[in-house]
């Protein structure tokens, strides 16, 4: 790895870890889903600085390039990414329909009542 | 017997009111609930009109969201039975009343009206035969019991029904999956033979570009039911 591709990556890291602490600053994103982000940053910003580990690592699971062994990582990190996301939808999922359940039997609720005292009201009048 | 009747409705404007309406002519006494799946035609307004009984959803959720919708009203009001009959105009509510009789004679936890039993009135296209047979088939495999019409909207349930499909009910094409489910867990699922209509208006949920996900997804789900511990 030349001096100029480490520059040009660390800086872009840098760029990308700010942006993504600027959003959670305001609110856009939450921290919950942004911690394996966070962390992506941080293990590619490692091995940046210290290309050693990925040639040891790929020379170990028998990548013989090392840079493949970084496209590997960053493809195994995006995968475990959108598994979490996958969850997070399936469980918002589940949330919403409960919610929108319980928002139209509240509004059917409401309105027998309504009925109910309208009927009250003229057999008084 | 206090009987709730669920209607799911998407799109119905062609036939809703002429199923209400034929539903208090033909099975007077009971209860029903019309569940507007947040339609994008004037359904509410045609029901809101017509003082009909129903539950508007504010966001759609499909057909298995709408049913469950039904299910938890008659938990919350105490119904001893629910039944599904779709908007279209598909089920003649005639029937309501003998699989009310088989489910409180034979002590069932489900009656399916089955239109493959006597082979009368609309039979569905030759390719929807062969995917339900292969349902039918599945079910058999994995349950022991044979199901003639899997995949039947009209299907009427007790309380150990409502009680765990208000819990838990699929969300897209729930029909022989929850049979599945409601076989898993011990209860009794019964079959009556009943005339079907073709639909009377808007489109069916399953067309030609969506039955080899609807197959590949009902499999699967069939598949994961029986691997779901009882009870979860």
């Amino acid at each position: 790895m030349t001096l100029r591709l480490k520059i040009i990556l660390l800086l872009a890291l840098v760029l990308v870890l700010i942006l993504l602490t600027l959003r959670v600053r305001k609110r856009q994103l939450d921290l919950r889903y942004t911690l394996s982000w966070y962390f992506l940053g941080a293990v590619l910003m490692v091995l940046v600085i210290f290309p050693k580990l990925l040639t040891h690592a790929a020379r170990f699971i028998g990548i013989s390039d090392s840079m493949n062994m970084l496209f590997f990582c960053g493809f195994v990190f995006s995968l475990v990414i959108i598994y979490t996301l996958t969850g997070a939808v399936s469980k918002q999922a589940d949330q919403i329909r409960d919610l929108t359940q319980r928002m139209g039997l509240l509004a059917e609720e409401l309105r027998e009542e309504k009925e109910k005292n309208g009927e009250k009201n003229g057999a008084e009048e | 017997m206090k009987i709730l009747v669920v209607i799911p409705a998407y799109n119905e404007r062609e036939s809703i009111v002429s199923t209400v309406e034929r539903l208090k002519k033909e099975a007077p006494g009971l209860d029903y609930v019309v569940i507007n799946d947040c339609s994008k035609d004037d359904t509410a307004q045609l029901l809101t009109a017509h003082g009909m009984h129903f539950i508007d959803l504010p966001v759609n959720l499909g057909i298995g969201g709408a049913v469950q919708t039904g299910y938890r009203y008659a938990l919350a009001h105490d119904y001893d039975a629910a039944v599904q009959v779709d908007g279209d105009g598909q089920h003649d509510p005639a029937f309501l009343s003998v699989m009310a009789k088989t489910l409180e004679e034979e002590r069932a936890d489900m009656v399916i009206g089955s239109r493959f039993i006597r082979h009368e009135g609309f039979q569905s296209s030759f390719a929807r035969r062969v995917g339900i047979l292969y349902f039918t088939r599945l079910i058999r495999l994995l349950t022991g019991k044979t199901i003639t019409d899997p995949t039947s909207g009209l299907r009427m349930i007790g309380r150990k029904g409502i009680a765990m499909f208000a819990k838990e009910y699929p969300r897209d094409y729930p029909e022989p999956e929850s049979v599945v489910e409601l076989l898993r867990s011990g209860g009794k699922v019964l079959e009556i033979p009943v005339v079907m209509r073709e639909r009377q208006g808007g489109t069916s949920s399953i067309r030609f570009r969506n039955s080899v996900y609807y197959m590949i997804k009902v499999t699967l789900a069939i598949l994961i039911a029986c691997i779901r511990k009882k009870g979860e």
